[in-house]
């Protein structure tokens, strides 16, 4: 091992370069920079704490889905067991405030992660699938696609507008475009349309429920990573 | 670790009065704060010009985006996430210009690759660095010259603790590789 340089060794180059003489910005481009950010100079309100944020987001997800379940026909609600109605709104509650958190962390630039983003969705999106697959009757409906895609439709139309408000309330924030962006800003519009969804649906089948809720889910989720990519690459032009 | 170049609770302190519209704040904010930039930017071993124009863009971002900042929370973490998505940002860029030139033009010299001739000398150890892969060599420039902690490397890098430990061992893997290999004595004369 002669010559293997020691830890002490790396650790030394390391601080002598890491402690380098410092580039200094050029004393006009200083001034230039000072000169043009000082024109639009004003008072700015910072955010409110991340935990202030969870709770709006929260809050404003909670009155909506209230509100769109009060709309709709209450057909699955009552259709369903307590163990289903109980399941089912867990989960989704769960996916919620998993992804509310993921979102006001995305508005903070330095914030950091507890969990990342894919493993949350994976875990979300794994309890939807296996809380439909145990809770409810595999039984094949009669009509599965003239039966399923009224759902697929109706999640939709409650999901788009929903994360149309998450983007609304996420854009106070610094956003950074990205394909994990998209997926966030819809993830959670996701559980408020699959709630709402599941309340009105009165096919209480596992496959109807897997592919015309679960799937549309997913599919709405991949879509959001897609307009994210595609927003990453509109900036970058 | 290296210690701090900048106190962060000053740093936080020029950043409240910032938000508060102090110009004397700013100004001492962008020369305090520059340096550091330029350096992150400068070791991915692009033209002093291109680290110039990255560091203006980086600062109207932070300007954009002050209202974000929270004092009860570390700046330098705050600061070097906007950096980072400024950098990839501009890269993405340069790529896209790139595929396009080949495109149109077919051209096959690519636009902004390092310029030897514009670019600062480095010393061997410099080289090292900048061979090292991008994600490394971020993390060992917020880890020892911004002299940030492992978890605000994670937040500055959208990632867990966990990665930017493998990240930095990975660092000093290579390091240490290419220094049995006697690469990079250069880096002794400092």
């Amino acid at each position: 091992m002669a010559g293997y340089p020691t830890e002490a060794e790396l650790e030394r180059r390391l601080d002598a370069w890491a402690e380098a003489d410092p580039i200094e910005a050029r004393a006009e481009l200083q001034r230039e920079l000072s000169r043009a950010l000082g024109a639009s100079l004003k008072l700015v309100k910072p955010l409110p704490s991340n935990r202030a944020l969870v709770l709006q987001f929260l809050l404003a997800f909670a009155a909506c889905a209230a509100v769109v379940i009060a709309i709709l026909d209450k057909v699955g609600i009552h259709a369903m067991t307590v163990a289903q109605v109980g399941g089912m709104t867990a989960i989704l509650a769960s996916g919620g405030v998993f992804f509310s958190l993921d979102l006001v962390s995305r508005m903070i630039p330095g914030n950091r992660i507890e969990l990342p983003f894919l493993f949350g969705l994976a875990l979300v999106l794994l309890g939807v699938a296996a809380a439909i697959a145990l809770l409810f009757p595999w039984r094949m409906p009669a009509a599965f696609v003239a039966e399923g895609w009224p759902c697929a439709v109706l999640e939709l139309a409650i999901a788009i507008p929903a994360a149309a408000m998450a983007w609304a309330m996420a854009r106070r924030g610094a956003l950074f475009a990205s394909p994990g962006l998209g997926a966030a800003l819809l993830a959670p519009a996701v559980c408020l349309a699959l709630m709402a969804d599941q309340a009105q649906c009165m096919f209480l089948q596992a496959p109807h429920l897997l592919l015309w809720h679960g799937g549309t889910a997913a599919g709405l989720i991949a879509a959001g990573a897609v307009i994210g990519r595609i927003m990453t690459r509109r900036r970058s032009l | 670790m290296n210690g701090k170049p900048i106190d962060d609770s000053e740093l936080r302190d020029l950043m409240t009065r910032y938000q508060r519209a102090d110009a004397a704040a700013l100004d001492e904010l962008v020369r305090r704060v520059s340096p550091l930039l330029l350096r992150y930017f400068a070791c991915t071993r692009i033209s002093p010009q291109d680290a110039d124009d990255l560091l203006q863009d980086c600062w109207i971002r932070i300007h954009r985006s002050r209202h974000t900042y929270r004092s009860s929370e570390p700046m330098m973490p705050w600061i070097y996430a906007i950096a980072r998505h400024t950098r990839l940002d501009a890269y993405r860029k340069r790529r896209r210009m790139e595929a396009r030139e080949v495109l149109v033009a077919g051209v096959p010299e690519v636009l902004h690759q390092a310029a030897p001739d514009t670019a600062p000398e480095e010393s061997g150890f410099d080289r090292l660095i900048a061979d090292l892969p991008e994600s490394q060599r971020e993390t060992l420039v917020m880890l020892k010259v911004a002299g940030m902690s492992l978890e605000e490397v994670a937040g500055a890098t959208s990632s867990t603790v966990g990665a930017v430990k493998q990240r930095a061992h990975r660092a000093y893997e290579t390091l240490r590789r290419a220094l049995r290999k006697g690469r990079g004595d250069g880096g002794l004369s400092h």
